[in-house]
């Protein structure tokens, strides 16, 4: 599973995705890394394609699925 | 020379190494430029210099101010002049390297000079030392690394210490990362003895982790500390508890037995059986041991007293001759015996009273949280004493694996046993490293630094019990066979004196706590007190250094690790800016069934993060 960088987040440094587990691992710039569980794939994907990954993560990622820290 | 910039004033006093000292009147702007930067006047903790010939002198300035007016002058001038209080601590040749210790004194109206980065990086500099490494920088002036020197702070043992959230765990890190670093350093042996579980996120690449519940989805591996290997001492409280002289006697008597005819098993047993006592590091097998006893102290026998053999044992039998309960050692299932009202039958006459300790060891032996003691793994011995593996194997792991840090991780091992289990393991790795002075694998040729966290929890005053023993021991006689412990602690007046008077070196972060100062104070010669002032005022991070490792205390922030590279005792945030929690954040969906799943499991990860992790 490759990481992808984003350097253009302010909160954000690099996220991964697993489809099998439907598992988003979110690495932010403080040094915590997170894992999103069950997180669909077309959820995935709008995340991908979304210009403030920031903004996006704390509208439809923050509370609306269960996470635990790495 | 008052045109030179970084001329300050003149000596007025000399008492010993303390000066009195004057500033000039064109110092006044308590600001002064030298080649481009700037420097304030008078600053507690600054260094000073005054030349004498070829020689400099330097010193610490202590105080500064209307208390630092000599007591004849105070009330003549109570602010007419303003004086500084200097402590000298050593000199250097001009274009020389700097030396503690003083070969002249300065006396009246000799200058006294700034001391510029220049003049800093001959103090501080070890430019012809191999040895010295940098962990930080020197506070006061941030492009000047702080070097201490790798022998001595290993071998020389260390202290840390600091309040809780000095960033002691962080500084721990970022030293035991450059320590390691796989460059400089292929070969460096450290051992965490971790007490809460943190350093394993910090140095996941660098470490082996063994945990008491190990998640091998992470790669760690199953802690074992095999009850053979431990010494009557270290073994008896924590299996019969406290017995009288006889039966204390008798059962290591019995231990004795055991451990020399399991002789057998052994691929390289000691030359004569008679080395062998019931400290030997010989396994047997203990079930076994309680399988016996128990017989010995609760059986029914169908004979009288003289005649009682193990044959003659009553067994109630149902049908006839059938044992309802026979009874397993490897189990700690007790037999069933024929009781006394059913006639024909007598109790055992053994001699000893130790049915109590032995149920005490029964339950023991059942308790699945000490399976890491009583049932570990390979290490197990079967009822004839004979193992699968050998301490070699266990040594390997501990000392010889592939990464240069082993974490021993006793977070999940119960609090009663905190103690004699630390001592066990630092006794065997003691005895592995003293053994094997002369081997490659010995710790004079590969010295181990062991990294004692949370010392005060098993080391308080006048430490009793195995641990305190252990580490008096490598304190006083560890530095012989390269064995230099690092003590972390948050609470040094809670350590025994004579293990922390052993440590050479002491990184004193911020300190609160009077008597905990006292006690950091007590280890550092009396004219550099003044230093030590600062440690309730030190920013989080940073260090004084005091001792064998380095020539002078230094004040310096020490090298933090990469921010990912965190020890897992980093603060939780309240208020989060970035990343989900913290209380100004809409509130999360609560589950508490995967908390209790995580309780239950003794494992603080989540069951569903594995299996990211599997790929």
């Amino acid at each position: 599973m490759d990481w992808f960088e984003t350097p253009e987040s302010g909160s954000i440094l690099r996220f991964r995705y697993e489809t099998e587990t439907l598992t988003l691992e979110i690495e932010f710039r403080n040094g915590n890394v997170y894992q999103y569980f069950d997180v669909p794939e077309p959820v995935y994907q709008a995340f991908c394609q979304a210009g403030s990954k920031g903004q996006f993560f704390s509208q439809s990622i923050r509370g609306a699925f269960r996470y635990a820290r790495c | 020379m008052p045109s030179d910039p970084t001329y300050l004033g003149t000596v007025e006093d000399v008492r010993g190494a303390t000066l009195s000292v004057v500033l000039s009147e064109e110092t006044v702007s308590g600001l002064t430029f030298i080649d481009g930067s700037g420097y304030r006047i008078g600053q507690v903790g600054s260094f000073v210099r005054i030349p004498l010939g070829l020689v400099d002198l330097f010193g610490v300035v202590s105080q500064v101010g209307a208390g630092a007016v000599p007591e004849r002058l105070a009330e003549t001038e109570p602010f007419g002049r303003r004086w500084m209080t200097v402590q000298l601590v050593g000199e250097g040749r001009r274009f020389g390297k700097f030396q503690r210790g003083l070969s002249q004194y300065p006396t009246v109206s000799d200058p006294v000079h700034l001391v510029t980065e220049q003049d800093l990086e001959k103090i501080y500099g070890r430019p012809d030392e191999p040895q010295a490494i940098a962990i930080g920088q020197v506070a006061s002036s941030e492009s000047i690394p702080a070097l201490v020197d790798l022998d001595k702070l290993i071998t020389r043992h260390s202290a840390v210490v600091g309040t809780t959230g000095a960033g002691k765990s962080t500084t721990v890190a970022g030293l035991l990362s450059t320590l390691t670093d796989p460059q400089r350093f292929p070969s460096a042996r450290v051992i965490i003895l971790d007490m809460h579980g943190e350093y394993a996120s910090a140095l996941r690449d660098r470490a082996t982790v063994f945990r008491v519940n190990p998640d091998p989805t992470r790669g760690e591996q199953q802690l074992n500390v095999p009850y053979w290997a431990m010494t009557s001492d270290e073994l008896m409280p924590i299996t019969f508890g406290a017995l009288g002289d006889t039966e204390r006697g008798a059962v290591l008597e019995e231990i004795t037995k055991r451990k020399r005819e399991a002789l057998a098993y052994l691929d390289n047993p000691p030359i004569t059986v008679d080395q062998v006592n019931a400290d030997s590091p010989v396994p047997f097998s203990i079930h076994k041991l309680w399988f016996e006893l128990h017989c010995l102290v609760n059986a029914t026998h169908t004979a009288q007293q003289a005649a009682q053999r193990l044959e003659t044992m009553a067994f109630e039998e149902s049908p006839p001759s059938t044992p309802i309960q026979p009874g397993d050692a490897m189990t700690v299932v007790p037999p069933r015996f024929r009781s006394i009202q059913q006639g024909q039958v007598w109790l055992s006459q053994y001699p000893l009273r130790i049915s109590r300790p032995l149920e005490g060891l029964a339950s023991r032996l059942r308790d699945t949280r000490l399976d890491f003691l009583f049932r570990p793994g390979p290490w197990l011995p079967a009822v004839s004493g004979e193992t699968s593996q050998d301490l070699d194997t266990l040594l390997a792991g501990w000392l010889g694996g592939a990464m240069p840090v082993t974490i021993l991780d006793l977070s999940g091992v119960p609090s009663s046993i905190v103690n004699p289990l630390v001592g066990t393991v630092l006794r065997i790795i003691y005895e592995a490293m003293f053994w094997a002075r002369y081997l490659s694998e010995g710790g004079r040729e590969r010295p181990l630094l062991i990294v004692l966290e949370e010392a005060h929890a098993y080391l308080g005053q006048e430490a009793q019990g195995p641990a305190g023993a252990a580490v008096r021991r490598i304190a006083k006689e560890g530095r012989k066979y390269g064995i230099g412990a690092m003590l972390v602690s948050q609470r040094p007046s809670e350590i025994d004196t004579t293990i922390l008077s052993q440590c050479g070196t002491m990184i004193a972060m911020r300190l609160a706590n009077s008597s905990d100062r006292l006690h950091v104070a007590g280890a550092v010669s009396e004219h550099l007190q003044g230093l030590l002032d600062m440690l309730p005022i030190l920013r989080t991070g940073e260090a004084i250094i005091v001792g064998e490792a380095v020539h002078l205390p230094v004040r310096a922030l020490i090298n933090p690790p990469a921010s990912n590279r965190r020890p897992d005792s980093a603060d939780p945030v309240v208020f989060q800016t970035v990343g989900p929690g913290g209380w100004n954040r809409s509130q999360e969906a609560q589950n508490y069934e995967d908390v209790v799943t995580v309780w239950r499991r003794q494992n603080p990860r989540s069951p569903r993060q594995a299996k990211m992790q599997d790929e």
